[in-house]
């Protein structure tokens, strides 16, 4: 069964969502519980959470969870406005279709020559997606957002010293929307004594965001039982078990940390043991009880006091440790151990360095080492030394129940990713088209490119040095692209349609096919522009075939490489391009600088939507007016919602109009709202949102498969066709 | 192979606590729970009504745990009390009435998520600030020389579980048991941290309550057979120990990841064998008088130390190894081969015991805070209950008892949580409170209506006070004039009082916040995602 992919049914879905997580929204947001079928229950407001909650059966629903989780795993945040805005996209869309539906009843095509028209149109709008994406956007936050940029940090030196007011705002506006009413403060509290205990120095701030947020789970404890109010920060690091061993030590406690049993076993993997006497047991045995007891001799010798173990470790171990004043902690996770590995930078002890009398490097200081007592639950407490500029901490959390613990160590995690983000630079380029001349050069294009699909192997040839990675996995399917194009071609498509098609994609193609700068590559450069061409198509008709999610997040993935290094690529023409004079364009790098933050309650989205319209007025190509103009009104959406329940003065209305007279008489805006949210982060979801909807527009069919889901999908699922 | 399944959609529900089914279960269970609360509640009986076996309980823990609870809000509510209760062992009625309460009132007022939960953490700070603040005066100081509130504590604990079916006089015995257990893990010697040690219940089920008792040390389970083989004891003034927690069975240890070949005529199994005798040959010539083992001893090793009058004790398990370890001084022995000295301890007695039908060995320690506590009851459904009453000695256990004074907190004392105090009254009578205290007093149903309170009344709810002093009644839930709580209380009057009702401070305020915080939890509530997979 296939139904048409329609800009409608994406509405539907869309709408439907967004009902869902609107009411989680912003700081009058509300919680959502869900059930398991094994009986746990989770209270949540992430949205990326909910969504895979619901487990959608509608193949669109599915995709843009997909897309929402993707960009979840990156940014850690905005799953909400996510969907919101994507949302509020479709439906501009729609309206625009709506209008122009009248000219296509006039027209009096058949139906079906009538669904690929819609079809078509849709691709032409994504295009414009993406080339508002790939220019307007960066041109519009560099020349005109960034004035109003404020930042995280006190001072723009090197060291960039952290303002602990303004971060205590950002982590604020973040976890209303994140966790309870009634416990947000509390946790982001917590949340940013955590980060200040945790970064021994200004500089370390990005180290100590890329360990927490890796080895997040690890420096959590959590708690059920006790209220959220008891959680707390303790020193040091806490491991869920408890000592084998336990030794009391003062003063100089020596750690190792070993991999294997320190008693030698019989025998080992791959050989074998021959006994041929009672004797030769009896003393092999001796020899294992006298070598163990010698390491741990040894290990006494270096005034160690701890070992830790990855593997269970055999009583005579255990029984030796203890003889020796040896505090023993076995199974440690492998997590657990690269955590510590990272921290105090100590390698595992090598056993058959035992015996010889070299100095070993392979122990490390700890300040304590004591058992822990939480909930009549025993821990093990290390008072590790670290070696980087992380102070090791660990966050205790508790909760009535299980789900809330988890929701706030969710939300814990998800502000980790999110500051880490914060703390990169956000690197913008793009386009300043002093002329149209691509535009004439846009026929050429498309005459070489019919060409190429007789040249295969000469396209593929040529392509392998600019795009060196990607190449070898595109190769095959480059190939099956161009089949397909001239199958695509045979179709009812009027040809007209597949050439405005290609212009209309030109300032992708220019942009691409401009920056290879050998002079060997370019005499293929209007090859190399059809096959940038091509992706698109290709796309298409991918998701137009499999309905399977998993390739699909594939293919935009690899789409995304692509788009990567043309703007990687871009770099190098700089200087090529005064040589040549070859274009009338010019390149502009720059960037947002770490840290940049606006105050919330929508202000990102009513300036992005300001200056949009303003673009959109001087603007002289149509259909980066008509999108500049949707994006612009989709922005509003996310601001409507989260000012729905206020009245008066503060209602959306009156805010929206005060913002933009403040905008155009040049005086500073003025927010009633104290907090802050990071503008990476929002400029990372409107590309996401942008990316998702140009793979909805792009999808033509959607075909239901009545198999049962298979282990792992094939690629060539397009031939069942 | 497995074939994978296409997961069902999951069932969504917005503003689920707008719906008349859960308001009619949340009602049924409110009403489950008050009629249990305090020492007249009701008991509950528990059954599938296919076999299996019939609880009765008045208590939250083994009520909630076997009530099967369907809807996923209840399920929220219950298994934050379940988590409440596994951490502090008491007052988990008391947090489940106050969060079903809180989640009614709202309901009934109208007032939007928002508001009300915002005004209920404001009252919950409120709250916590005066119960923690020195100005309370529902507090009372335990002073540990004086076994008398303490007493009172257990006593008003075990009183509030009707279903153990005790006589006064088996509580006053129970309590006292109890408390002496409690004075006996306290280490002698106290520094300002102080670890408590453990007490080990020992079940004994078809003997009479009174029969039950306290022992120092520690008692192990023999069957009838291995006591004939148990020597007679001699006499001596301390034994020395060994503990293994290796096995002694004469098995071959993990011989690793290969292969090992055994040559055709060599006998691992009296290699091992001679090895455990020449372990047995060191134990005898080290003057060891009791090998204890963790798993089993051979047999032959059994009968070598037994003709060297070595008691032999194996298969103790490894949940007494650390008791036992603590009690002897020994340090577990994990080899075969040698055996360092230090490793042995020492107990200062010896003997084997016969409580009921169950024979016992009885290790006494020269100086240690482990003890035996021996529960008897007549039958199971009884004993249960018991047995999870004798837990709240855990309580005062694992609040660390860094202090040496217990904040204790009396009965019925919050204005706030008045329709709590009054389920505390079950058999159709009248609740008062005095404008003087704010204590709580009640009336038998019957009472004439009128004039002499002080007729009436005898004692407060918690027994502090009793009618003598002038006091302003007035009914619960009635108009009446804000009050002043007076803020010091009497150490006089604490001391004169013989029979007092208290609770545990700790875990009520916790109680307190843990109820607030569950309820505003369930009023937040937007949607609820049911995966039905």
């Amino acid at each position: 069964m296939a139904a048409p992919g329609s800009v409608r049914a994406a509405l539907q879905v869309a709408e439907v969502l967004e009902t869902v997580v609107s009411c989680c929204l912003g700081p009058e947001g509300r919680q959502v519980l869900c059930t398991k079928p094994t009986g746990e229950v989770l209270l949540s407001r992430d949205g990326g959470r909910l969504l895979k909650a619901l487990h959608l059966e509608h193949p669109i629903a599915r995709m843009m969870v997909a897309c929402v989780s993707s960009h979840i795993r990156k940014t850690g945040d905005g799953a909400k406005t996510f969907i919101i805005f994507l949302c509020h996209l479709l439906r501009e869309l729609h309206a625009i279709t709506d209008k122009e539906k009248d000219s296509f009843f006039s027209e009096n095509i058949q139906t079906h020559g009538r669904h690929w028209k819609n079809c078509c149109q849709w691709k032409f709008i994504s295009q414009a997606l993406l080339t508002f994406q790939t220019q307007i956007l960066d041109y519009v936050m560099d020349h005109y957002l960034s004035r109003h940029f404020l930042s995280i940090f006190s001072s723009s030196t090197k060291e960039r010293p952290l303002c602990r007011s303004s971060l205590e705002m950002l982590l604020g506006a973040y976890f209303c929307g994140r966790v309870g009413r009634n416990n947000h403060n509390f946790v982001s509290q917590l949340m940013c004594d955590y980060f200040f205990k945790c970064t021994a120095c200004e500089s370390g701030c990005e180290e100590v965001l890329e360990l927490v947020d890796d080895c997040f789970v690890e420096l959590k404890v959590g708690v059920t039982g006790l209220p959220v109010s008891d959680s707390r920060i303790i020193a040091g690091l806490v491991l869920p078990r408890d000592f084998s061993v336990y030794c009391p030590a003062d003063g100089d406690i020596r750690i190792v940390i070993v991999i294997e049993t320190i008693q030698p076993p019989f025998s080992t993997f791959g050989s074998e043991f021959i006994l041929n006497s009672e004797a030769q047991f009896r003393t092999s045995q001796f020899w294992i009880t006298e070598r163990t007891k010698a390491i741990m001799k040894y290990l006494q010798k270096q005034n160690v006091k701890l070992l830790l173990s990855t593997v269970k470790q055999p009583d005579l171990v255990i029984y030796c440790a203890g003889l020796n004043g040896i505090s023993v902690v076995e199974c440690l996770s492998s997590e657990e151990l690269s955590l510590i590995q990272r921290v105090i930078g100590l390698a595992p002890f090598v056993l058959s360095q035992a015996s010889s009398q070299y100095e070993p490097s392979n122990t490390a200081m700890v300040k304590f080492c004591k058992p822990f007592i939480l909930r009549s639950k025993r821990y093990v407490h290390l008072g590790l030394i670290s070696t980087c500029s992380f102070t090791p901490h660990c966050i205790v959390l508790c909760g009535p129940v299980q789900g809330l613990v988890e929701q706030h160590q969710d939300a814990l995690h998800g502000a980790f990713k999110m500051l880490r983000q914060l703390f990169k630079d956000l690197d913008l380029n793009y386009v300043t088209q002093a002329s149209d001349q691509n535009c004439t050069s846009s026929p050429l294009i498309y005459k070489n490119s019919r060409e190429s699909n007789d040249l295969p192997e000469i396209v593929n040839g040529s392509i392998q040095r600019p795009y060196q990675d990607t190449v070898v996995k595109n190769k095959d399917e480059l190939a099956k692209t161009q089949t397909y194009l001239k199958a695509y071609s045979n179709l009812v498509v009027p040809s007209v349609e597949l050439e405005t098609n290609i212009l209309c994609s030109t300032p992708t193609v220019t942009l691409t096919a401009t920056y290879q700068t050998d002079a060997t590559l370019r005499c293929f450069s209007p090859n190399k522009a059809r096959i940038m061409d091509d992706h698109e198509p290709f796309i298409e008709s991918n998701s137009a075939n499999s309905t399977t999610e998993n390739t699909r997040r594939e293919i935009s993935y690899e789409n995304l490489q692509v788009t990567k290094n043309a703007r990687k690529g871009s770099i190098l023409p700089v200087r090529d391009k005064s040589l040549e004079m070859c274009t009338s364009q010019s390149y502009c790098f720059s960037s947002v600088p770490a840290g940049c933050v606006l105050p919330v309650g929508g202000n990102f989205e009513i300036l992005l939507h300001y200056y949009l319209l303003n673009y959109a007025k001087k603007c002289r190509q149509s259909e980066e007016t008509m999108v500049s103009m949707i994006i612009a009104n989709a922005l509003l959406g996310v601001p409507k919602i989260l000012y729905k329940s206020k009245k008066g003065n503060y209602s959306f209305p009156q805010i929206y109009i005060r913002a933009l007279h403040a905008l155009q008489t040049n005086q500073p805006m003025i927010s009633n709202q104290t907090g802050l949210e990071s503008v990476a982060g929002k400029y990372r979801l409107l590309t996401s949102v942008l990316q998702c909807l140009t793979n909805i527009l792009t999808i033509d069919l959607v075909i239901n498969i009545k198999r049962q889901p298979q282990e792992i999908y094939d690629q060539d699922s397009e031939e069942e066709l | 192979m497995s074939r994978l399944e296409a997961k069902k959609p999951s069932f969504c529900r917005s503003e689920p606590l707008t719906s008349e089914r859960v308001r009619a279960t949340l009602s049924v269970l409110k009403g489950i729970v008050t009629s249990c609360y305090g020492p007249a509640g009701r008991l509950k009986q528990l059954h599938n009504g296919l076999g299996g076996s019939v609880c009765t309980t008045s208590q939250s823990a083994a009520l909630l745990a076997n009530l099967p609870v369907t809807h996923p809000i209840l399920k929220i509510l219950t298994t934050s009390v379940q988590n409440h209760v596994s951490c502090f062992s008491d007052g988990g009625l008391f947090t489940a009435i106050l969060c079903c309460n809180l989640v009614e009132n709202v309901q009934r007022i109208g007032l939007t998520p928002t508001t009300v939960i915002k005004l209920n953490k404001q009252l919950l700070s409120l709250c916590t600030s005066y119960l923690k603040s020195e100005a309370c005066g529902c507090r009372i100081p335990v002073n540990f020389s004086s076994t008398q509130i303490l007493l009172c504590l257990v006593r008003s604990i075990l009183t509030s579980k009707p279903a153990c079916m005790l006589t006064t006089k088996e509580i006053d015995h129970i309590s006292t048991l109890i408390l002496r257990a409690f004075l006996l893990i306290i280490p002698e010697n106290a520094q300002d941290h102080i670890i408590l040690g453990k007490s080990i219940i020992v079940p004994l089920k078809r003997q009479r309550v009174i029969e039950s008792t306290v022992l120092p040390g520690i008692l192990i389970e023999i069957s009838e057979v291995q006591l004939m083989k148990i020597l007679p004891i001699k006499k001596s003034d301390s034994f020395k120990v060994a503990l293994f927690c290796v096995s002694l069975s004469g098995d071959l240890s993990d011989t690793g990841e290969g292969n090992v070949v055994v040559s055709y005529g060599v006998s691992l199994e009296n290699a091992v064998l001679d090895q455990l005798l020449n372990l047995g040959r060191q134990l005898v010539s080290d003057h060891v008088d009791l090998v204890l083992c963790q798993k089993v001893i051979h047999p032959s090793l059994k009968q070598f130390l037994r003709t060297h009058h070595v008691i032999a004790v194996d298969r103790v398990g490894v949940a007494v190894m650390e008791p036992l370890s603590k009690v002897t001084g020994t340090r577990p022995i994990g080899s075969l081969d040698s055996i360092s000295p230090s490793s042995y301890g020492s107990v200062k007695d010896l003997c084997t015991a016969k409580f009921g039908f169950k024979h016992f060995f009885h290790i006494i320690p020269n100086e240690a805070t482990v003890c035996s506590l021996l529960l008897c009851n007549r039958n199971d459904t009884a004993w249960d209950e018991l047995k999870t009453r004798s837990e709240p000695e855990g309580i005062l256990r694992d609040d660390g008892c860094t202090q040496t004074e217990l904040q204790l907190i009396t009965e019925a004392f919050c204005s706030a949580l008045e329709s709590l105090a009054g389920s505390l009254e079950h058999d159709g009578g009248e609740v008062l409170t005095d404008g003087k205290y704010g204590h709580f007093w009640s009336v038998q149903a019957d009472s004439p209506s009128v004039v002499n309170w002080p007729d009436v009344l005898s004692r407060c709810g918690c027994g502090l006070y009793s009618s003598q002093e002038e006091l302003s009644w007035s009914f619960l839930r009635s108009a009446r004039l804000p009050f002043v709580p007076q803020t010091c209380l009497p150490c006089e009057a604490t001391d004169s009082a013989g029979n007092l009702t208290l609770d545990c401070f700790t875990a009520k305020l916790s109680g307190l916040q843990v109820a607030v915080e569950t309820a505003n939890l369930i009023l937040d509530l937007a949607y609820v995602i049911e995966d039905k997979n």
